[in-house]
This record gives structure tokens, sequence and C-alpha cells, in this order.
């Protein structure tokens, strides 16, 4: 389960004056459950995304991730967490069986355990045929597959998703939401931002709509696409200005 | 035990970026470099005095390939993990932060040092001197030395300053190792110089015969002492820069 609870981070800028990047955000993404993170750019979907995964700390409220508290414990969010950001960040050298590794010993694991847990993995992602190809040589989609990979090495409980299907042509984006799905009915926690509606209109179970730091509408799949314009007209409706005082 | 394999494995992966085939024929022509001195030295001036060439080999190894080996492996590659958005998905995993620096430490210091001990052999072979066995085991213990200090010297700017490593790098390898290093005041105890500097001249039996001048720019204490004050300082730094970076956040880049 993911859980935040009156998340605040500011920023100081450059000039000194305090950026409220996310300010008093709260929500829960229960078991087996998918939600959408929605939001235009420099609204703090990112931000919220690094304080659930204690990339940042946050200047007031808090956030737990399967029961641990991003402050007291991120030791155990850690453990309990699987991450994936908008860059892929994949070294160009090491090959998709070779991250797997490297991270998953990252996580504690032997060589016994990676033995079996890393194969499972790459045919899980569709990976199992570039396998021992050096990621600097493979298709965006696939080093994204890789990134994901790395993100659920350690068969984490719950995944915050950081515009996952960033960069992929609507095949890739189709197949690696097709994995994301499959990953939600395993039970997994899964908080998935993006800027492209139409490709998780039906794949998510609610939606959060995110503009200045706040959650300014949220609501079910059926709730978001039961409004004019659908869940595109909901979106526009609750962050154009005017919209919320 | 987490935090041990995940060292090792950084450090895995470090290695296998820094075998890369142009760096590794740049790092073969840097190697050679000591060794095309000594011969240059030798054909000009025909039979090397031993001290000299002592002297010259300390200069160009220990000192300057050392020093330049890890300036191009432990900043940029720390840095560069700051900077092209590797480090968030360590950073997520427990003891992540942890094993990225000491990892790193761990490649940097292997890699320079191999190269560090090629080039040394190379350069006896060239410089033909009669004892080459025991300066090889001086020299040897000096690169070990060296490379431990300087790649934990080099981590802390790279954790400060990761948009400008290689630049605040070079700078603290002029001011800490070479000014506040052969001042003859308390500063230069704090530095890896002074005791490689004092380990050469214990392990060569130079103490007695050193100017008074020259004296003061060497620790008198025995070799445990200066060993024992370079692991002291390395860990010192790695603590402070894994500190830092314990503490590190990162922003999105629009806020950052």
């Amino acid at each position: 389960m993911i859980e935040a609870a009156g998340l605040v981070k500011h920023f100081r800028s450059a000039d000194g004056t305090v950026v409220k990047a996310v300010d008093g955000v709260s929500f829960v993404v229960g078991r087996g459950e998918m939600v959408g993170l929605l939001g235009a750019n420099g609204v703090g979907k990112t931000t919220t995304m690094r304080l659930l995964a204690t990339l940042l700390q946050p200047t007031a409220g808090t956030a737990r991730i399967d029961g641990c508290d991003v402050t007291t414990d991120p030791l155990g969010v850690r453990r309990r967490l699987g991450y994936l950001s908008a860059t892929t960040g994949v070294p160009d050298r090491l090959t998709p069986r070779e991250v797997l590794q490297s991270f998953g010993r990252l996580h504690g694991f032997d060589q016994a355990a990676l033995a079996g847990r890393v194969p499972a993995l790459l045919d899980a992602l569709g990976l199992g045929d570039c396998a021992e190809r050096p990621c600097g040589r493979l298709s965006t989609g696939q080093r994204q597959r890789v990134s994901l990979g790395r993100a659920l090495v350690h068969d984490p409980p719950a995944l915050v998703l950081d515009e996952p299907t960033s960069g992929l042509d609507v095949v890739g984006s189709r197949d690696l939401l097709d994995l994301l799905e499959r990953l939600r009915w395993e039970g997994r926690s899964i908080l998935i931002s993006t800027h492209r509606l139409h490709e998780i209109e039906r794949r998510c179970d609610r939606f959060l709509i995110i503009h200045a730091g706040r959650i300014v509408a949220a609501g079910t799949r059926e709730e978001m696409i039961a409004a004019p314009g659908g869940l595109e007209g909901a979106f526009f409706a609750a962050v154009e200005p005017g919209a919320h005082p | 035990m987490i935090v041990w394999r995940g060292i090792l494995a950084v450090a895995g992966f470090q290695l296998r970026r820094l075998l890369a085939p142009q760096r590794v024929i740049v790092v073969a022509l840097a190697a050679a470099f000591p060794a095309a001195v000594m011969l240059a030295v030798r054909r000009i001036a025909g039979d090397i005095d031993r001290n000299f060439a002592v002297v010259l080999l300390y200069a160009l190894v220990p000192e300057m390939l050392c020093m330049l080996g890890l300036l191009v492996t432990m900043c940029p590659v720390v840095a560069d993990e700051l900077e092209r958005g590797t480090w968030q998905h360590v950073a997520v995993r427990p003891g992540g932060r942890w094993s990225l620096l000491l990892g790193t430490f761990l490649a940097a210091v292997t890699w320079t040092a191999t190269v560090a001990l090629f080039a040394l052999a190379l350069a006896l072979v060239a410089a033909g001197l009669s004892d080459a066995g025991r300066l090889a085991a001086v020299f040897a213990a000096l690169v070990v030395v060296s490379c431990v200090g300087r790649a934990a010297l080099f981590a802390l700017p790279a954790v400060i300053v990761p948009k400008r490593a290689l630049v605040a790098s070079v700078a603290a390898a002029f001011v800490v190792e070479y000014l506040a290093g052969f001042l003859p005041a308390v500063i230069n105890q704090l530095t890896v110089s002074l005791r490689l500097r004092s380990l050469l001249v214990h392990w060569m039996g130079w103490e007695r015969a050193l100017p008074t001048e020259l004296q003061l720019l060497v620790d008198t204490q025995p070799v445990w002492v200066q060993i024992m004050a370079v692991v002291t300082l390395a860990t010192v730094m790695l603590v402070a820069a894994g500190l830092i970076l314990a503490r590190r956040q990162f922003p999105p880049a629009e806020e950052a």
C-alpha cells in the first residue's frame, strides 16, 4: 500500500523565494490498485514521487510504503518500493542481465538467488532475446523495460513509476502498460504518472489530478470517464485557470 | 552483508565501464610514459644516477600517474552518476548511496593502482637499475598508499560540487597536496604527499643524507604512523563524502 498524508515539499530558489512544489498532498493506493497521477510539467508530480522514493525529504507531512514511513524508516521503504524515473539511466556497457544482477546484489541477493530471479524477470519483461546485448544497443522500449526490471528485481509490493512510457512508441507503450496491468493483478500497488492520458484512461482504477502542488481532483475511472470530454475533459476542467481559487 | 555485496556489485560495474576500448588505449599510452622518460634520460645522460632515477620514478608514478589516473576515474565517475540520473536508481536501494561511493572508490583504486604498477614495471625495466626487485616493492607500496589516499581526497569534491568535479579535484590536488603538503607546518600533516615522501625517504634510507632544509619536508615518525595517517585521512574523507551523499536530496530539474 502507498499512503501520503499531508505531504509538503518546499524548495528555496536561487533568489531566496520559497517554491511550494508539493503542498499538502494526501492519497492512498491500495493493494492490487493502479492509480494515475496526472498533471502538467512542474506541478509537483515528480517531486511527489521522489518523496515517496526517499530521494527527497518532506518539509512536512509523511508517506508510508507498505507500512514503512519515508522519514523514520527509509531503509524499510527502499526494500519495499520499486521506483522508475523518467530518465532510464541504464548503463550503456552493461547487458540487461548484468544490470539486473548488479541491482539484485544491491538488495543483498546472493548468486544462487539471482540465478533463479534474473532469468525469470528477463522472460517476464520480454528481454530474453537481448539479455546478453549491451544496453547501449537496445531500443528505447527495451531500455525502458530494463529500467522496469531494475525496479522489480527485489519483488517489491509497491511501484512508483514516473512517466514509464516516456519516449516509447505506441507498441512499446502498450506492451509496457500490459505488463504493468499484470503486476497490478499480482497484488502490487502502483502509482503511475504520465502526460499521455489516453494511454492510461482504461488501465488505472483511479486518477489523481495534481496542479500547483495540490490534488485538485480525484475519482475512479468510471467517474472520470463519465465527465464531459472523458478523462481529458476532467483533467482540463480541474487545471484550467479559475477552476481553483 | 547487503552493503558489502552492493560495494562489490558497484565496483564490478564501474570496472567494466573503465574497460572501454578507447580508455584502455589512452591508459596504455599513459602507462608507457614513465618508461619513455627513463629511456630518454638514459639516452641523453648515459647511465642514470640511482638516486636521481628513484626521485624521477617517484615523481612520475606514485605522484603524477596516480594523481592523473584518479582524477580521470574517481571524480568524473561519481559526478557522472550524480549528473546523468544513474544515481537516483541506486539511491533508492538499501545502502545504495554508500555502496556507490565505496564501490566507485574501490574500482578507482583497483584500476589506477593496476595501471600504475604496470607503468612501474615498464619504467624499472627501462631504467635498468641494479636492485629493481627491491625498488619495485617500495614503489608498489607507495602506489597503493597514493591511490587509497588520493581517491578518498577526490571523492569529496565529486560529491560536494558534482557539476565542477574535475575542476574542484584539480584545485584540491594543487592546494591540498602540492601547496599545503609542502608547507613546513602542521597543515602538511593532513596531506598524503607528506606521508608518501616520508615513506620514500625512510624506505630508501635517505634520512641522514637529506639536507636540513629538505628534512623539514618529511616526517620522521615510523612507517606504521605514516600508513595509519593515510588510512585515517582516507577514512575521514570517505565518511564525510558518504554522509554528504546520505543527506543529499534529488530534486527534479525544474525545482533544483
